[in-house]
C-alpha cells in the first residue's frame, strides 16, 4: 500500500548550502585557471556554465501541467518537466548543430530557434486539443488577468479546477522557456566541439595529423551536451516540484536557486568534460 | 519537507540488492577482458550481463527515491541516472583496465555533487536524497559502460573510439566508423535510460510488489540488451554478435515469461479470455 504525498517543496533560500556551492563551482574555475591558463579550454569551461544556468532558467518558463493537465484540471502541457524540456532542448540542438561550422552567433540562434519552435508548435497543438478535442477553455489558475493581454481569467476557469488550456502568458512562457533552454544547450555543444574537442582530441587519441577525428569530436560534444542538458533540466525539474502555469507563476520566483545549482552542476560536469582530452 | 508514509515489508533489502547489483555489475563487465585474453569477441555478452544487473539495482534504487514522491515524475530519476552517468563513464574509459573502478567512483562523486545541490541547494529536504542520486549516477555510469562494452567489445576508450574500414581492399583503421564516430553511445544511452525508467514507472500503485519489479527490470534490460547486441554486428565477428543476440533473446523470453506469470498472480482478477467461435455450417 503506498501513498505517495504530494511534495511541497522547499519555500526560501538555504544559504550555507549555496554558499558552499558556489564556492564548489568557484574551486572548480579557479582550478581550471590554475592548469589551462586564460585559454580557449577555460573560456569553453565558463561558457558551459553559463549554458547551463540558461537551461535551468529557461525550464522555469515552460508550463508544465503533468497528469492534472491530461485531465484538464490543471493548466500547461500534460506531461513532465523532464520530458518537455528535454525534447525542447534536443530539437535545439539538432536546429543548431548543422550551423556549427558558420560560427557561433548562427549556431546559437539556430539552437535558440529551434527550441523555440518546438515549444511554439507543441504549445499550438496542445491548445488544440485542449479547445477542439475537450471543448474546454483556456484559463489560468493562478492570475487573474492574463500580464500580458489583460484578458480575465477567473470568469471561464471551471470549479473545482486550477485552471486549464494554456493561455496566452503560458504559452509565450513555453516559447522563451525553449528560446533559453535551446540556446544554453547549443552553446554547450558547441565550445565542447570546437574550443575543446576539435583542439585537443587528436592528440589525446594518438591519432595522426592526418588523420580525421571529427566523428568522435562530435559525437562526444553532442552526448556530452545530452548529458548536460538532462542533468540541468532535471536539477531545475527538482526544483519546481511538479508543476508551473509559466512567468506568472508563483513558484517563478524560485528561479534563483536553480539558477546557482544548475551552475555548480554544470562547472562539475564541464570539468569532467573537458578532463576526458585536456589531462 | 516531503514525508515518507508508506511501509515496506518484506521482499529483498535494498543494502542487499545494491551490493549484488554493484558486485555483479562491476564483475560482468571485467568479464568482458576475456575478450583480450582469448584475442575473440565473444565474450562481450557480459557488458550486457553487466548493464543488465546495474538496472535492476536502479530499478529497486528509483523506488527508493520516488518512495518520497518527488513531483517530477519517476522517469527523471532515469534522466538524471544516465545524463550524469554518461559524462562519468566517457571519462572512465581513459584509464584502461581500471575504467570500470574509475566508472564508480567517478560517477559516486558527480552524484555526491549533484544530490546535495537537488538536496540543499533546491531544498528537496529528502533523506534518501543523496544517496539515491550518487547511486543512480553509478548505476547509470555503469549500464552505458556494459553495453559500450557488449557493442565495441571492451570498455577502453581506443576500443569504443576507433573502428577499421575496408577501402580499395585494404582495412584501415577509421575513427568514423566506431561505436563514438557512429553515435552508436546516444543510442545506448536512451536504451538503458528507458530501461531504467519504466520498470517502477509501470508496476507503481497500490499492489506494487518487488519482485514483478525486479523481474520487469531484468525484461527491460535484456529488451535493450537484444538491440544492444544488433548493433554489435556493425563491430564484432559476426558468431560473436550471434552469441549475444541468442543470450539476450533466450533470457529476454525467460523474464518476460516470469514477469507475465507475476502480473497474472498480482491482478485482482484475470480472465483468459479466448475469441468466440462462430461455426459456419454444419
Amino acid at each position: 500500500m503506498s501513498v505517495t504525498p504530494k511534495p511541497a517543496g522547499g519555500v526560501g533560500m538555504d544559504m550555507t548550502a549555496m554558499g558552499l556551492a558556489i564556492l564548489l563551482m568557484l574551486a572548480i574555475i579557479g582550478v581550471a585557471w590554475y592548469m589551462f591558463g586564460l585559454s580557449l579550454i577555460f573560456y569553453a569551461l565558463i561558457a558551459i556554465i553559463i549554458g547551463g544556468a540558461l537551461i535551468g532558467f529557461g525550464v522555469h518558463f515552460v508550463p508544465v501541467g503533468g497528469a492534472p493537465a491530461a485531465m484538464g484540471q490543471a493548466p500547461g502541457i500534460a506531461t513532465g518537466v523532464a520530458m518537455l524540456a528535454g525534447g525542447a532542448g534536443l530539437a535545439g540542438l539538432f536546429g543548431g548543430a548543422w550551423a556549427a561550422d558558420l560560427g557561433i552567433v548562427v549556431a546559437c540562434a539556430g539552437g535558440a530557434i529551434g527550441g523555440a519552435l518546438m515549444m511554439a508548435i507543441t504549445c499550438m497543438f496542445v491548445n488544440v486539443i485542449y479547445v477542439y478535442g475537450m471543448g474546454i477553455p483556456s484559463a489560468s489558475g493562478k492570475a487573474k488577468v492574463d500580464p500580458l493581454t489583460g484578458d480575465t481569467q477567473t470568469e471561464y476557469k471551471s470549479q473545482g479546477t486550477e485552471g486549464h488550456g494554456l493561455p496566452f502568458i503560458s504559452f509565450v512562457g513555453g516559447i522563451v522557456g525553449g528560446f533559453l533552454g535551446g540556446l544554453g544547450g547549443t552553446l554547450i555543444y558547441y565550445v565542447l566541439l570546437k574550443w575543446v574537442y576539435v583542439e585537443k582530441l587528436a592528440h589525446a587519441l594518438g591519432a595522426g595529423p592526418l588523420a580525421n577525428v571529427t566523428p568522435i569530436a562530435i559525437s562526444l560534444a553532442g552526448i556530452f551536451a545530452i548529458g548536460l542538458f538532462l542533468v540541468n533540466a532535471v536539477l531545475a525539474a527538482y526544483n519546481i516540484t511538479g508543476t508551473i502555469e509559466g512567468p506568472h507563476d508563483p513558484k517563478f520566483a524560485r528561479w534563483p536557486r536553480a539558477v546557482v545549482a544548475t551552475a555548480v552542476a554544470s562547472a562539475v560536469c564541464g570539468i569532467v568534460a573537458i578532463a576526458i582530452v585536456a589531462v | 519537507m516531503t514525508v515518507k508514509i508508506e511501509v515496506i515489508a518484506g521482499g529483498i533489502p535494498h543494502d542487499q540488492l545494491m551490493i549484488a547489483g554493484l558486485v555483479g555489475s562491476l564483475v560482468c563487465i571485467y568479464l568482458t577482458y576475456l575478450n583480450a585474453m582469448t584475442n575473440s569477441f565473444v565474450f562481450s555478452f557480459f557488458g550486457g550481463l553487466g548493464a543488465v544487473c546495474a538496472l535492476i539495482w536502479g530499478s529497486n534504487t528509483i523506488k527508493v527515491l520516488c518512495s518520497y514522491g518527488i513531483g517530477t515524475g519517476v522517469p527523471s530519476a532515469g534522466m538524471l541516472a544516465l545524463g550524469s552517468g554518461v559524462i562519468a563513464m566517457l571519462l572512465a574509459t581513459r584509464y584502461g583496465i581500471w575504467a570500470p573502478i574509475m566508472a564508480v567512483v567517478l560517477a559516486a562523486i558527480i552524484g555526491a555533487i549533484l544530490g546535495y545541490l537537488a538536496n540543499n541547494v533546491l531544498m528537496m529536504k529528502i533523506p534518501v536524497m543523496i544517496r539515491s542520486i550518487t547511486e543512480m549516477a553509478v548505476i547509470g555510469a555503469l549500464s552505458l559502460m556494459g553495453f559500450s562494452a557488449m557493442a565495441a567489445g571492451s570498455f577502453d576508450f581506443a576500443a569504443i573510439s576507433t573502428g577499421t574500414q575496408t577501402f580499395l581492399g585494404m582495412t584501415v583503421t577509421s575513427y568514423g566508423n566506431s561505436y563514438m564516430g557512429l553515435t552508436i553511445i546516444a543510442v545506448s544511452f536512451f536504451l538503458a535510460a528507458i530501461a531504467i525508467q519504466h520498470p517502477f514507472n509501470a508496476t507503481l500503485g497500490p499492489s506494487w510488489k518487488q519482485d514483478r519489479m525486479l523481474w520487469l527490470a531484468g525484461e527491460c534490460g535484456f529488451l535493450s540488451m537484444i538491440t544492444v547486441a544488433v548493433m554489435s554486428l556493425a563491430f564484432l565477428s559476426l558468431n560473436a554478435a550471434l552469441v549475444s543476440l541468442g543470450i539476450s533473446i533466450i533470457l529476454w523470453a525467460y523474464t518476460y515469461s516470469q514477469y507475465i506469470t507475476l502480473s497474472k498472480r498480482d491482478a485482482a482478477s484475470w480472465l483468459d479470455s479466448k475469441p468466440i467461435v462462430e461455426p459456419e455450417g454444419h
